[in-house]
């Protein structure tokens, strides 16, 4: 966690940096005008490719895209799939499947002129489609000193399971070079609906990610490359009002 | 941007995974429960004195019961076995243990049950329950136990008793 509060940070830093560079190099108001890119974006969860090859219990792929609807909404969605071994004191039991999300992203950051950084809230609404596995129990007993542990090796595996779940998402996308960028987000999910076996549960719902005993509530978070295919541009103007606030600032 | 940042951290906060464990509070593998009556008055509970429970496995062997001493009381829990389904139980009344003797009377009981497992939570896992097929007193030449009723032929859970001696 620490590791991508870093690079979060990181993130911030960029951007102020090429705020600071706007300031500093303020043009004859009256002649600025720019053009503001409408495309498609297509990405990577990086966090999921990564994990694929250094957790031999985990492999997974994410991929993204989003569409420019409004100035600030985007029409965005997920599609992936993830296998997953899950480990507890008594239990370990496998999930794989694929999922879909689809929602929009709302862009509350103004940005200076020129500049296509995003930092954004989101609505997801997902489904997944998976098997789980059931792979190894130790029957939970805490009188079993007399006669003994019991562990069962059996593998049983269960099909046709599926889960949907809204998500709110929250995170920051900076445009690293021409039409690339990094993106972070962080994901808070309830879930609707869950078709899981009979006298067992989900334990890992792939998109979803992890359940709590108990709850309806996951958890999760993506870390993003994506390329942006510009499909037309708008040219917007500073209004008079801006122009008066960029006047303040060299003055 | 400060907003942001709060924002940002909150969610980190909410999503810091809590460890899987297993508290011991928990509904656990139950334990057969079994009371004992007054023969002459079915509806009142009488205390058994310094009883005292021994397993005996399908070899015959004797198996001391963790964390079972020798008391005067009216209800006992005894421990199955979920990898077979037939055990055999000695209790013992005026249980005493002198110089390496015992002493006392004891009966044999004898039951015979299936197991099933039930799912209990992501991180206790599965846990056993039972089912009760037949429960015997076993003849002896000096019986302490007179009759024996089954309450609940379902093990699920050591709130209720399962098995009523009577004696």
């Amino acid at each position: 966690m620490f590791k991508f509060s870093i690079k979060l940070v990181f993130f911030f830093l960029i951007s102020f940096n090429l705020q600071s560079q706007e300031n500093e190099n303020p043009k004859s108001s009256d002649s600025l005008e720019f053009e503001e890119k409408y495309g498609l974006r297509f990405g990577i969860d990086l966090n999921k490719f990564g994990r694929t090859f250094f957790d031999s219990n985990y492999s997974g792929l994410e991929m993204n895209a989003d569409y420019r609807l409004k100035k600030r909404i985007y029409l965005a969605g997920e599609i992936g799939f993830e296998d997953k071994l899950s480990t507890t004191d008594f239990l370990i039991s496998s999930s794989a499947g694929s999922y879909f999300k689809t929602g929009i992203d709302l862009n509350l950051y103004k940005n200076l002129l020129g500049m296509e950084n995003l930092i954004f809230s989101g609505l997801r609404a997902g489904v997944s489609s998976f098997n789980q596995k059931r792979h190894q129990y130790i029957i939970y007993d805490t009188n079993n000193q007399t006669w003994g542990q019991i562990q069962n090796n059996e593998m049983v595996e269960f099909s046709g399971l599926s889960a949907t779940w809204v998500e709110l998402l929250f995170g920051v996308k900076t445009e690293l070079f021409n039409n690339l960028f990094l993106s972070y987000n962080v994901q808070l999910k309830l879930r609707l609906t869950d078709v899981s076996p009979r006298n067992f549960d989900n334990i890992h719902i792939p998109g979803f990610g992890r359940t709590y005993d108990g709850s309806k509530i996951g958890t999760g978070f993506s870390y993003t490359i994506s390329y942006l295919v510009p499909v037309y541009k708008k040219k917007i103007k500073k209004d008079s009002k801006s122009k008066d606030e960029i006047n303040e600032i060299s003055n | 941007m400060h907003k942001y940042i709060f924002i940002t951290i909150i969610f980190f906060l909410i999503s810091c995974e809590p460890d899987d464990i297993c508290s011991n509070a928990t509904q656990t593998t139950p334990r057969l429960v079994i009371e004992f009556y007054n023969i002459e008055n079915s509806n009142e509970l009488k205390t058994v004195p310094a009883l005292f429970a021994v397993g005996i496995d399908s070899n015959g062997n004797e198996i001391n019961i963790t964390n079972e001493i020798v008391s005067s009381r009216d209800r006992i829990e005894l421990p199955l076995n979920g990898s077979v389904n037939s055990l055999r139980f000695k209790l013992y009344k005026n249980y005493d243990l002198i110089d390496g003797v015992t002493s006392g009377n004891f009966d044999i009981i004898n039951i015979n049950y299936l197991t099933e497992i039930e799912f209990v939570s992501r991180s206790c896992g599965f846990m056993n329950k039972y089912t009760i097929e037949e429960l015997a007193i076993e003849i002896d030449s000096d019986p302490w136990m007179n009759a024996v009723t089954i309450s609940s032929y379902e093990v699920k859970n050591e709130n209720i008793s399962h098995v009523q001696i009577f004696h």
